[in-house]
Parts: C-alpha cells; sequence; structure tokens
C-alpha cells in the first residue's frame, strides 16, 4: 500500500535515474576521449618510450691480446673462468641460496656474508659473483644442481693467466681490477663503459699495463631486450657487433732461455740479462725472487703484499731494469777504450805492488802483493786495478763518462717495461748538477777518477746496461735492447746498428782481454765453455757495497763471508759469444753475491751454454702470418650491466 | 492428475529461464571473458595462476547470479536488513580480529576462507538503503528526520573502512550510498548544502591529517604526476606508455612490450585496462567500454521498469556502484583519477570483488524477473 501508491515517489525516481545515467554515459565519455587522446593522438609518442624501455645495449667485453714469446709460446694467455653467479631476484631467499650452494663448492659463512651485504648494497637488481676459478669438476657439479639452486647462475667468463709463472713475472706484468683512478684517465666514454663491466681487468704492471690500449681490444655491443628489473630476456646476436680481441703482443723474450736462467738464478737475489747482438732482441730477462703474477689477478693478498715488501730479496723489483749496482771491474772495458782513447797505447805497462799512492792515500788493487808488470790486455784478464789507477792519473772523467755512455751505460732504453732506470755515469756536469746546492762539493776531483775507473764510486748501472755494454764492446755498433717485435702483425721495424763513434781499432784489446779473463786462465777461468764454436768472452766485476774498516780488520775480519749478507759485495759477470763472431750478450748480477768470478761468472756460463746450445737466433721467429692465425675473436657472453 | 502436473513444474522452470535478462548474461560474460583473455596474457600465455581459476570463479558467480534471480525480489527486501547489519557487524569485526594485508586490516579469515566484510557492505548498503526509502513517502524523504537514519547507514560503515584504512572502498561506499539517497528524491538544496559541509570537512580532514601520508601522497601524484618519477608517478607514465603504445588496434594478443616485460604495476589487478588496452589498442577499449555501457544502460532500463521502489532503488544502486568501479579504475589508470586501488569490475583478478559485482547483479536479475511484482506490506 505504501510502496507503488506513491507516483510522485516513481516520477523523481525516473528522472533522476535517466540523470545519472546519462552523467555515467558522460563520463564513459571522458574515458574514450582520453584514450583517444593517449592512443590516437599521442600514439608515436608512447610507442617510442616504450621501445626505449625494452631494449638495452649490451656492451660485449672483448678477449684480451695474448702476449707470447719470439715462438709463438704463450707468457699471457686467457683461461676459461668457471664461476658462479646469484640472481638475487630470482631467489625467495639469497641466504637460503647461497646455504645450498656452499653443498657444492666451498664458500665459508663469511663470504656468504659479504655476498649478503652486496646484494643489500645494490638492491638486489644485478647478478652477484658468488665463486670463481671453479675446476670443471666442481663446475659441472653445479651446473648439473641448477633446477634445485634457484637463481644460481653457473657462467664461464675469461681470466688472465701467466703460464710460466714467476718466471716471466717482470716481463709481462699482470692485470688487476679497474680503479676510479682509470676511469678518470680515461677520456672515451666507449672505454669507460668497458672498464665498468663487472670483472673487467686492465694492465697493472709491465708490459700489460704499457701496452694496455693494444692489448685491451675493441668492444662489442648486442641489443638486448629487458625487462622492467633489466633483467636479459632476449638477445640479438645476430645483429650483435662483435668485439675485436686485443692485439697480440709477440716479445724477443724466448721463454725456454728465460725458464733456463731463473732456473739457474734460483735461490739467489739476482737477475741475468741476454742479448742478441744482431737484432738488440732481448732474449732472457731474469729476476730472482719473482711473484706469481697469477696471484696478484684477483688482487694481491694483504699478507703477501706485506712480506715482499719487507723482504731483503726484494721479489717486487724488476732487477735487470730497476736494480742500480755499481759496475766494479766489468767497467773496465769502458776504461781500456778511453785510455787509448786519451793517448794511451796497449803496450802500455805499469808495475802493480797490489797498491798505489794517490794524493794522500793508498788506493788498493784487489790482489794483495799485486800482479806485477801488466800491460791493458793483461790488466783485463787478471782485472789488476793498479793499471787504471795509474791511467787514472791523466785521464780526463769527461772522456771516460763519454766513453762509458757510447757503451750504453747512463741511460735507459725504454724497453717498455715501467721501472727501468738509467744509472748514474759521473762527469764534470754531472757532478755540478748533482750537488746544485753545495758549491763547494760541486768540483770534481782527480782521486774521484780514481774510484770511477774501476766502476765504483757514483759510477752506478743497470744489469741491462752492462749487457748492453757488453754487446756493443763485442760488436763495436750501437746495439739497442728491444723486447716487443710484432703488435698484432705489425712487426717493430728491425733498427740498424750505427758503429760506435770510437776508434774500432780500441775494441780490439778490450775483446782479447775478455777472451784471456775466460780462456787464457784469466780471472774467470773456471767460466770457460769448452765447445771451440761457443767460445765465450767475459770479464768479472765485484762492487764493493762495504768496506771493511781497518779496525774490523785488525779484529780479524778479513774474509768477506765473515759479514753479514746484506754487506757482501755484489757479484758481476758480462760475456759475450762466440768470440770470433759475437752473437749473444750476456750479463749476469748477483746481489751480494761476494766475487763475480766465483759467483756470477759460473751461472753466466751455464746460461750461455744454454743459450748457444739452442742458438735461437738461427731460428725463425713467429712471423704476422702466424699471429694473425691464432687471434681468433669468438662470439662472447655479454657482459652484465648497461 | 500427475501427468498435467509434471509438464507444468516443468513449464515454470522454463518460464525462469525465459525471464532470465539473457543479454545482460551475456554482456556480462563478455566482460568477464575479456578479463580470462587479458590475465592469460598476463600470465606470459598460461592458464595459471590467474586465467583458469578467474573463469572457473565466473562460472561460480554466473551460477549465484541465476540462482538468486529466481527468488523473487521481494525476499531480498525481507532479507535487507538483516544482511546489512550482519555486513556491519563484520565490519566492526575486523579491527579486532582481522588479518593484517599490506598495512591494512581488511580481511576476516574463518578456517583458511578469507572474507572482506567492506565487500558485503556494498551490497547490504545498497540494499539496506533501498529497504528505507521503499517505507518513505516522497514528502518524507527530504525531511531532515527521516534523513538522519540513512545518513548513519552510510556513515557507520564509510567510518569502519576508512580506519582499516582503504581510502578507495570507503569512497565507493560513500559515493553509492549517496546516490540512493539522491535517486530516492533528496531535495537538491539539501544536497548542495550536504556538498558544502564535505568539502568543508575535507578541508579539516587535511588540516588534521586524518589521511594517511601515503593516501595524500596519492592525491598530490594525481595532481602533479612528476612530483614523484618512481613512485606513483612511474606507475602511471608506464601505463600511459602502455596503453599510448597500444595504438589504434594493438600490439596484439600476448604482445604487449609494457606488460609482457614487466614495466607495468599490479597487471592482474588495477592495472589490467592497461594491458587490455595496449593489447587489443583503441577499438578494443572502446569495445570493453561499450560492453560496461551496455551493461549499465541494460541494468537502469530494468530498475526502470520495476514496479517496486526497492527493485528499483536496488537495481539503480548496484548499477551505479558497477559503473563507478569501471569508471575510477580506468580514470586512474589513465591518469583521470587518483590511484585508489580499485578494481575493474570481472576483468581484474580477484574473487571477492566478481563475487560482489555477481551477486548485486543477482538481485538486478531478480528485480528484473520480478519487474511485474508489487511489494505490497512487509514480509517477515
Amino acid at each position: 500500500m505504501r510502496g507503488g501508491s506513491d507516483p510522485e515517489r516513481k516520477e523523481v525516481f525516473t528522472r533522476r535515474a535517466v540523470l545519472f545515467s546519462g552523467g555515467v554515459s558522460l563520463l564513459f565519455g571522458g574515458v574514450a576521449a582520453r584514450l583517444y587522446h593517449l592512443q590516437i593522438a599521442r600514439h608515436d609518442t608512447f610507442e617510442d618510450l616504450a621501445l626505449e624501455n625494452q631494449f638495452n645495449t649490451r656492451v660485449i667485453t672483448p678477449l684480451r691480446g695474448e702476449i707470447v714469446d719470439r715462438f709463438g709460446v704463450s707468457l699471457a694467455t686467457n683461461r676459461q673462468n668457471f664461476r658462479v653467479l646469484l640472481v638475487p631476484e630470482e631467489t625467495s631467499d639469497p641466504a637460503e641460496a647461497l646455504q645450498k650452494i656452499a653443498n657444492f663448492v666451498d664458500l665459508p659463512p663469511a663470504r656468504r656474508d659479504r655476498i649478503l651485504r652486496e646484494i643489500r648494497r645494490t638492491g638486489g637488481v644485478n647478478p652477484v659473483q658468488v665463486v670463481d676459478n671453479l675446476d670443471w669438476d666442481e663446475f659441472s657439479k653445479i651446473s648439473f644442481a641448477r633446477p634445485e639452486l634457484e637463481g644460481t647462475l653457473p657462467e664461464v667468463g675469461e681470466t688472465r693467466a701467466y703460464p710460466f709463472s714467476s718466471a716471466t713475472a717482470f716481463v709481462v706484468g699482470y692485470v688487476g681490477a679497474v680503479t676510479d683512478r682509470d676511469l678518470q684517465a680515461e677520456n672515451q666514454e666507449e672505454e669507460r663503459v668497458l672498464l665498468r663491466q663487472p670483472g673487467f681487468k686492465v694492465g697493472r704492471d709491465g708490459l700489460e699495463r704499457t701496452y694496455e690500449r693494444e692489448l685491451r681490444g675493441v668492444a662489442g655491443a648486442m641489443q638486448v631486450k629487458v625487462n622492467a628489473h633489466g633483467r636479459v630476456l632476449k638477445e640479438y646476436r645476430e645483429e650483435a657487433v662483435q668485439p675485436e680481441q686485443g692485439r697480440t703482443l709477440a716479445l724477443t723474450i724466448d721463454a725456454e732461455l728465460q725458464m733456463a736462467a731463473m732456473k739457474e738464478l734460483e735461490g739467489e737475489s739476482a737477475s741475468a740479462v741476454v742479448i742478441d747482438i744482431e737484432t738488440g732482441d732481448v732474449l732472457v730477462l731474469a729476476s730472482t725472487p719473482a711473484f706469481d703474477p697469477n696471484l696478484f689477478n684477483t688482487g694481491i693478498p694483504a699478507d703477501l703484499w706485506k712480506e715482499f715488501n719487507e723482504s731483503p730479496y726484494k721479489p717486487l723489483l724488476n732487477k735487470p731494469l730497476g736494480g742500480v749496482y755499481p759496475p766494479g771491474s766489468t767497467f773496465k772495458a769502458v776504461s781500456a777504450i778511453a785510455a787509448q782513447r786519451s793517448g794511451v797505447k796497449t803496450n802500455h805497462s805499469v808495475r802493480c805492488l797490489g797498491r798505489f799512492w794517490y794524493g794522500n792515500r793508498y788506493f788498493h788493487c784487489w790482489k794483495q802483493g799485486g800482479h806485477g808488470y801488466v800491460d791493458m790486455k793483461a790488466s783485463l784478464k787478471h782485472s789488476c786495478d793498479t793499471f787504471y789507477y795509474d791511467i787514472a792519473q791523466t785521464l780526463d772523467i769527461d772522456l771516460l763518462a763519454d766513453t762509458a755512455t757510447k757503451l750504453g751505460l747512463g741511460q735507459s732504453y725504454n724497453l717498455g717495461i715501467p721501472g727501468e732506470r738509467a744509472g748514474v755515469m759521473p762527469s764534470r756536469a754531472w757532478k755540478a748538477e748533482y750537488y746544485a746546492g753545495d758549491p763547494e762539493n760541486q768540483k770534481w776531483y782527480p782521486g774521484e777518477t780514481l774510484s770511477a775507473i774501476i766502476g765504483q764510486g757514483a759510477v752506478t748501472s743497470t744489469p741491462l746496461q752492462l749487457a748492453v755494454m757488453a754487446a756493443r764492446v763485442a760488436s763495436g755498433r750501437e746495439i739497442r735492447p728491444r723486447i716487443v717485435r710484432m703488435i698484432g702483425d705489425t712487426v717493430t721495424k728491425q733498427p740498424t746498428f750505427a758503429q760506435i763513434d770510437i776508434d774500432q781499432g780500441y775494441f780490439d784489446v778490450v775483446r782479447a782481454g775478455m777472451n784471456a779473463v775466460t780462456n787464457e786462465g784469466g780471472t774467470a777461468a773456471r767460466s770457460r765453455l769448452e765447445n771451440p764454436e761457443w767460445q765465450l768472452a767475459g770479464k768479472t766485476g765485484t762492487s764493493q757495497v762495504y768496506r771493511i774498516t781497518a779496525e774490523e780488520r785488525a779484529k780479524g775480519l778479513t774474509k768477506p763471508e765473515q759479514l753479514p749478507w746484506e754487506r757482501r759485495d755484489h757479484a758481476l759477470f758480462i760475456c759475450f759469444a762466440p768470440y770470433e763472431s759475437p752473437r749473444y750478450a750476456c750479463s749476469v748480477v748477483i746481489e751480494h753475491g761476494i766475487g763475480g768470478a766465483r759467483a756470477a761468472g759460473p751461472k753466466a756460463r751455464e746460461i750461455m751454454r744454454a743459450v748457444m746450445q739452442k742458438d735461437p737466433a738461427r731460428i725463425p721467429a713467429i712471423g704476422p702470418a702466424a699471429i694473425a692465425a691464432r687471434g681468433s675473436t669468438d662470439a662472447r657472453e655479454p657482459g652484465r650491466g648497461a | 492428475m500427475t501427468s498435467i502436473q509434471l509438464p507444468s513444474g516443468r513449464r515454470e522452470l522454463r518460464d525462469y529461464i525465459l525471464r532470465l535478462h539473457w543479454p545482460l548474461m551475456i554482456a556480462l560474460s563478455m566482460i568477464a571473458g575479456a578479463g580470462v583473455l587479458t590475465l592469460y596474457s598476463v600470465a606470459g600465455g598460461s592458464w595459471s595462476p590467474w586465467a583458469l581459476k578467474h573463469g572457473l570463479r565466473f562460472a561460480a558467480t554466473l551460477g549465484l547470479m541465476v540462482a538468486m534471480s529466481f527468488v523473487a525480489i521481494r525476499y531480498w527486501m525481507a532479507l535487507a536488513y538483516p544482511l546489512y547489519f550482519a555486513a556491519l557487524f563484520a565490519l566492526a569485526l575486523v579491527p579486532v580480529i582481522g588479518e593484517v594485508n599490506m598495512g591494512a586490516q581488511r580481511w576476516l579469515e574463518f578456517g583458511g576462507f578469507q572474507f572482506q566484510p567492506s565487500e558485503a557492505m556494498k551490497i547490504g548498503l545498497v540494499m539496506g538503503l533501498a529497504r528505507y526509502y521503499h517505507s518513505l513517502r516522497s514528502e518524507q524523504v527530504s525531511n531532515i528526520l527521516y534523513l538522519a537514519p540513512p545518513l548513519a547507514m552510510i556513515g557507520a560503515p564509510v567510518g569502519l573502512v576508512f580506519i582499516q584504512p582503504d581510502l578507495g572502498t570507503s569512497l565507493l561506499l560513500a559515493a553509492s550510498g549517496f546516490s540512493i539517497v539522491l535517486l530516492a528524491g533528496l531535495s537538491w538544496r539539501i544536497t548542495f548544502f550536504g556538498g558544502f559541509l564535505a568539502v568543508v570537512g575535507a578541508y579539516f580532514a587535511y588540516r588534521f591529517e586524518i589521511l594517511k601520508p601515503y593516501q595524500l601522497e596519492r592525491i598530490f601524484t594525481f595532481l602533479d604526476p612528476d612530483r614523484d618519477p618512481l613512485g606513483q608517478g612511474y606507475q602511471l607514465l608506464q601505463s600511459k606508455i602502455g596503453i599510448g603504445s597500444g595504438g589504434l588496434t594493438g600490439k596484439g594478443f600476448m604482445e604487449g612490450s609494457q606488460a609482457q616485460l614487466r614495466f607495468l604495476p599490479e597487471m592482474q589487478t588495477d592495472f589490467i585496462f592497461i594491458v587490455f588496452g595496449e593489447e587489443f589498442g583503441f577499438v578494443g577499449a572502446m569495445f570493453l567500454l561499450g560492453l560496461y555501457l551496455s551493461v549499465v544502460i541494460m541494468g537502469a532500463l530494468i530498475a526502470l521498469k520495476s514496479r517496486s521502489h526497492f527493485a528499483r532503488l536496488v537495481s539503480m544502486g548496484v548499477v551505479i556502484t558497477f559503473a563507478l568501479y569501471v569508471l575510477i579504475n580506468t580514470g586512474m589508470v589513465i591518469g583521470l583519477a587518483p590511484v585508489v586501488g580499485v578494481p575493474l569490475p570481472l576483468v581484474s583478478y580477484g574473487g571477492t570483488v566478481m563475487l560482489t559485482i555477481m551477486a548485486g547483479f543477482g538481485l538486478v536479475m531478480s528485480a528484473h524477473s520480478s519487474r511485474d511484482q508489487e511489494i505490497s506490506g512487509i514480509l517477515v
């Protein structure tokens, strides 16, 4: 009764229901208009934005160029690195996922905590590396178990490997992680993008560092389709720009001989350099003790670094290039030539009494009691100091310095390995400059020439310079050493060495004297190579580190063996072979080895025996075609991160 | 005369079926079908986890709707107040024993079965108010004394839902409640005065920080999407990119890059319209909107043709609630309304809302079947 019998109520409802329906329809029209605006009018804009959303460019890291020896033996190469990544967004609980992975590989709790912290820090967007350098067994196990391990991504990456380990550490150097400084130093954005790839390494020392640009290669790029989280869903491999592997660096080093030299020097703090006299090729550049660059790949462990730095044997010092030593009696090769340049004849004869009075004191010859009468050849053969003291009285220091420089001392050769030092060849100009702030000391005193002429005093040299000196003495030419033969397939130009601007006749007596040292019962008669075709000519050197005082001598300290190791004399030896037609020059320096004849000579002999036996100059080195054939650029996994 | 009675019984069933509003059922089914299709696409071409369940739920609630339509509208009127108060009681229980979900208590749980009282209230409020106005004469409607009970009936659930807190649903409840009051014939003068009071109230709500920070943030982001490029604004931008890149005819089924690559938020629920619009374009979106509008028009026609006032008000209330869902959701995802978390009816994944909508249309269908029946007097 109350219900239907109220026509006004129905009327009002009808009006308002129609009004509401109309209003709703209008609002629907508003939505439709908005859709028209978005989907038709502004479609192009949003289509572009949608495309931009879904496509990303991924960098494909190039393989680093190899470093090989003169015959193509790998000194630095790339090894597959089996590693396991965790994709945090694919796991329900990363901690649990790591726990499961720990069942397959060694993953101590401390390492797990570090990974979890990294996930938290990055917001869990990027995959994180859990372990790397797995062996094949571990890797295949974890790959097999992958379906049970959520978010686990076994992957094959690349890592640098140095097959000769410590033997070539100072030649090739090593690579390390990219630092902020590297990024700042890089001014090309493409290169910076490459440097930012996770796990990317750059050369930290040695040739790896010097030739970083050549070895790095050129990054490739690939379009990838990503989801909103940045995860790669699809790779457009066909359209990818392939990366270019870095260029191969072919060295002059002979890995086999390098190993032989390292073995010979084992247990000593020493260096050895062998140079091909014809080409300047450095065949051996050995330094002991040395570190294993493979350990440095993943960052140098702090305790090892400390141990290396504190060791008196200086395992981080590249001794052939960075070690400077007084050349001692090996310098007499220079002195004998300088003497001739000053007018002294080879038959000039001096009576050695074991000591020489000059100024206000005695200068001692190494041999107590003296050598008796010695001429120039004998002075080399027996390494008589008195002969040179006598010459020094009239020899101008600048002529000595000029001769030393022409024979290769007091300069660096920019081999390409960081840390090469120039040593010192004193002269008047040098002294004036050295004592620039101390005018009283700037004058050169004749007594100083007496020290310099036997390779003591201010004279210092590197083992590389000593080898160059031996090569220059042997050939009379301006031999310049080199260590890089080819960059990629570009052969570095074979230099021709001009004759040294010194009367070539002056060299003869030095060569003959050096021959006498080893083959005519001289100071290094023990270092003679028996094979007549390998006839070795050498010169011993003993450079004083510590002068035994009169007081100590009075106490009975006469033998160097009684001194502590770090006060003993350095032992040096330079040589070349074969005597008649010199091809190889060598220097050996044994730190605190006491005597050149006793410590350095035999080692040089063994190294040269190996060199002469192999005669590497006779074997054709690897050519551009062979280099090109081994550098294969393969398709790589794209790097992670944009 | 059993041989006569049986055919007549059968004929009665056929009669019921013939009296069903088939066009409305077909339109609803097509909308739900669009939902199944889109959910299949959102899952990357898979029936699980959403599409199959969505279809099954629709089938079940369609059955419920048909069953409800078999019950004459007068019985529903008799149930109106009990249902309203049951829903209100359940709402009051939520803060006491409810489940906390995403910072808000919205659910009650009985032995693994989740129940959202605010959804039941959407039907309960419509029924309760329709029941109330059914008994009022036209001259009583604008009487302040008679206005108090419906205001309380609206205010109580709106307040309870608001403190859960669920701004979207509370606004939706208030809007559909006041729509019924207006449809019942409240004078425009009182309406505008009430509107003025509401604006003043909103100002004080803002001043005294009654809204949660995230709710304010949503409103501000709506007003200026650049405020927060990676929060609400980011979602809105990605939504616009999604629907805008769809163009006239769309990128094709399962080809929507924004959706398939997960650039869109909450694709299976609130933002599903974007997926549909991206994959089926302007043409598809217009077709879906047309279906919704046809449901609204058909519902309104049923209301207009009903002879009982309760049936009219209930039908129109359900239709308006339904329309509000559609408008708020589509408006929200294309940047015309704030992001308040309202699903797209029958397309968004979610059982409770679907149940609410279909139960509502069950009442509309019942009104349609009983359109010639006048309800005189009160049953029960």
